[in-house]
């Protein structure tokens, strides 16, 4: 399946949201959706899951307009949402059940998913009686349960310990060997980077970046190089290199324990250790700089706003 | 379709695994089956004084009066004895005598008569009711007729056989006899105000709920909206149908098992004909929708259960006016503020089923209310489940009725 999103604009009020948004998946692949608190990731998957009408764009499915109600669609929402006052299997049952299963395969699939997320001890109790990192365990398996084609998370991660999280981390990773197609949102870099081959970062409502996450990173470093010496403290290197090679240089930053140098356009990384030889630096460290996802993520939409 | 059987279904469980309605449903039950008991239980424990105290005539007064006759032979103090009926009547000599005893608490009162047509009342206290001098008074009368005819020559009885002529008269109904259908319509529309009421309070705050827990957000994303609004008010319906039936087939019941000790005497209640309880039916069901749908859709409209008593608000104080509507025209079925209610949806299903139970209605009429009846509540449901799902993900502030139309009738919604 490939699912395409085209061009949405949503305004609430005066207040515009999305300013077209355009991204695209596919079965089997994991798309990381990221984008700062408010830069509209909730509301794009809202669209997608028509609680909201956009106010133009359009979604499409193998090339046809997607219809919610005709696929098995996994969704957690943001906000997580189930009854406190009914039994754990009660209510998995009954979402179950709205979404096409039978009471029998309903209950089968609610305790495997019981199981699997280690919560089947709390099969019987009622949901508001559970800590909020078991609430969210049942929340997952309710996703689960009618085994989605599409799976669709909006921030998976929140609210769960490291443990937790690798299992749902296992979960994830199982549902994309599945030739599942999984869109998640997240602000946790970690996680994305993690299992998605594609992103798309949003900003302002704004897709600022999108593709497969490798050519990302790939183009982000392209002439850039890192560089660590031995002798000379970072401050002193950076001057040293600015006095001596500027003709060759973009930009120099100070990172974490190294130095990250950006070449001007048309020179190497060849001329540039050559000269480094020549101006006797004693090189611990020298490659090509390749950035993280967090790295990205600030640059792209790092502005205070 | 089967979703909307899915959500109804679990609607219906959550009010039938409620505690509080098991409880609540119970204790009126149980209270129709000891009130209907209570004349079972009487004769069985306490027969015996009550008949003993009943007396033949039913009426008997163990109060103590005395008088004095100052008029002398022109009034018969005999005859005023025999005929009084107030209790026991003694004569007095004087009236310091008779004046304390009246004071002691012996006699309930006193009478001083001066002549035939006079007399004065002694009593203790004056009190705002006292009815002390009534029987006397209706005596003594009587007493100045009798002697009146006899130096006439008239035999008396033969003048009360005259005035008293004891006419008979039958009633033969060729409407309806509101009458007697008085209490039972009572009892439906009373019946009906309450179902409403209460499972209106509970479908708004069923639906405000699912809000507030955001299950919604996954609701409407694994099922159409009408399924579950509908679901939810057809769950509600039940639920208050089914207990009212519950609680009126207990009284039955219990009536039943009673009947000899009641000595029949509330047949008349439930000796409902059965074309009244087909429009009971009919207009019930279609108003208990109705408001359903409405108290549905106004649960939707706020995000928090606590705001839910202020959202209903309006229609609760309309929902308790078309009850006094109803229950005042219950005294005059003509009148025509109950006419016009009983073709306005929001009223009809109440005003109309008062003037089908007992003033006069032709079927047309009746017909005709049914029939826009239907027609609004199935545009209230469609509305209903506009309001919904527009309402359903709209959170913060109590979202305003005149907003919502402008909304719904917008472009784009």
């Amino acid at each position: 399946m490939h699912l395409e999103i085209k061009n949405l604009y949503k305004s609430f009020g005066d207040t515009q949201v999305l300013h077209g948004i355009s991204f695209e998946v596919e079965s089997g692949k994991a798309l990381g959706f990221l984008g700062r608190n408010g830069a509209g990731k909730t509301t794009t998957l809202r669209i997608l899951m028509n609680l909201f009408k956009q106010n133009q764009g359009e979604i499409l499915l193998d090339g046809k307009p997607f219809k919610v109600q005709e696929h098995q669609i996994g969704y957690l929402p943001e906000e997580r949402g189930l009854y406190p006052k009914k039994k754990v299997i009660e209510q998995l049952v009954y979402f179950g059940e709205l979404r096409g299963l039978g009471r029998k395969k309903a209950k089968e699939n609610a305790d495997i998913w019981l199981e699997r997320l280690g919560v089947t001890q709390y099969r019987n109790k009622k949901l508001e009686s559970l800590s909020k990192g078991n609430q969210q365990k049942v929340q997952l398996a309710e996703t689960f349960i009618c085994d989605p084609e599409i799976v669709v998370l909006d921030e998976p991660f929140s609210g769960l310990d490291p443990v937790n999280a690798q299992i749902l981390k296992d979960i994830i990773r199982e549902q994309i060997e599945k030739k599942k197609l999984v869109i998640f949102s997240s602000h946790q870099m970690g996680y994305i980077e993690e299992f998605c081959k594609d992103i798309a970062l949003i900003h302002h409502g704004k897709v600022v970046l999108q593709g497969n996450l490798k050519d990302i990173k790939g183009n982000y470093g392209m002439n850039r190089l890192t560089l660590k010496d031995g002798k000379r403290s970072m401050e002193e290197l950076k001057q040293l290199l600015q006095g001596e090679m500027s003709s060759m240089l973009q930009s120099v930053e100070t990172a974490k324990e190294q130095l990250i140098i950006e070449l001007q356009p048309g020179r190497d990384k060849r001329e540039f250790l050559q000269r480094a030889l020549d101006l006797d630096l004693d090189i611990e460290g020298f490659g090509l700089y390749e950035p993280t996802l967090e790295d990205i993520f600030v640059e792209k939409a790092g502005d205070i706003a | 379709m089967k979703n909307l059987w899915i959500v109804l279904k679990f609607e219906i469980m959550n009010f039938y695994k409620n505690k509080s309605f098991i409880i609540a449903t119970a204790i009126i039950c149980g209270l129709l089956i000891i009130g209907m008991s209570i004349p079972t239980i009487r004769d069985t424990f306490f027969s015996s004084d009550e008949e003993s105290a009943g007396g033949e005539d039913g009426y008997v007064s163990d109060q103590a009066f005395g008088f004095i006759n100052n008029a002398g032979e022109t009034f018969d103090s005999e005859t005023l004895q025999e005929i009084f009926q107030g209790g026991e009547l003694s004569e007095f000599d004087s009236r310091d005598t008779l004046e304390e005893a009246v004071a002691d608490g012996e006699l309930e009162a006193g009478f001083l008569i001066t002549s035939p047509v006079e007399y004065q009342h002694i009593i203790r206290n004056n009190e705002m009711t006292d009815s002390s001098h009534f029987a006397f008074e209706q005596a003594f009368q009587e007493t100045y007729r009798r002697s009146g005819f006899e130096s006439l020559g008239i035999e008396y009885e033969a003048v009360e056989s005259l005035i008293h002529a004891p006419i008979q008269r039958q009633t033969v109904v060729l409407g309806t006899d509101s009458a007697a259908n008085y209490l039972y319509t009572y009892i439906l529309v009373f019946g009906l105000y309450f179902v409403i009421i209460v499972y209106g309070q509970l479908v708004a705050t069923s639906v405000a709920s699912e809000k507030s827990n955001r299950a919604m957000e996954v609701l409407v994303t694994s099922t159409k909206t009408e399924n579950l609004i509908f679901g939810k008010v057809f769950g509600g319906a039940i639920a208050g149908a089914s207990q009212l039936a519950l609680i009126i087939a207990t009284a039955m019941l219990a009536y039943q098992a009673n009947r000899s000790a009641w000595d029949g005497g509330l047949d008349f209640i439930f000796d409902i004909p059965l074309s009244i309880l087909g429009s009971f039916a009919a207009f019930g069901l279609l108003g208990y929708l109705f408001f359903l749908f409405l108290f549905g859709a106004l649960g939707a409209l706020v995000s928090r259960t606590e705001d839910v008593s202020t959202s209903v608000t309006p229609i609760t104080i309309i929902f308790v006016a078309v009850f006094a509507i109803s229950v005042m025209g219950m005294q005059n079925t003509e009148g025509m503020l109950l006419k016009v209610a009983s073709f306005v949806p929001f009223s009809s299903f109440m005003a109309m089923f008062v003037r089908v139970s007992m003033g006069s209605v032709t079927n047309w009429e009746v017909g005709l209310s049914l029939g826009i009846l239907l027609a609004t509540t199935l545009f209230t449901g469609w509305l209903a489940s506009k309001i919904y799902r527009m309402g359903t993900l709209m959170y913060g502030n109590p979202v305003k009725l005149t907003e919502v139309f402008k909304m719904l009738f917008s472009s784009g919604q």
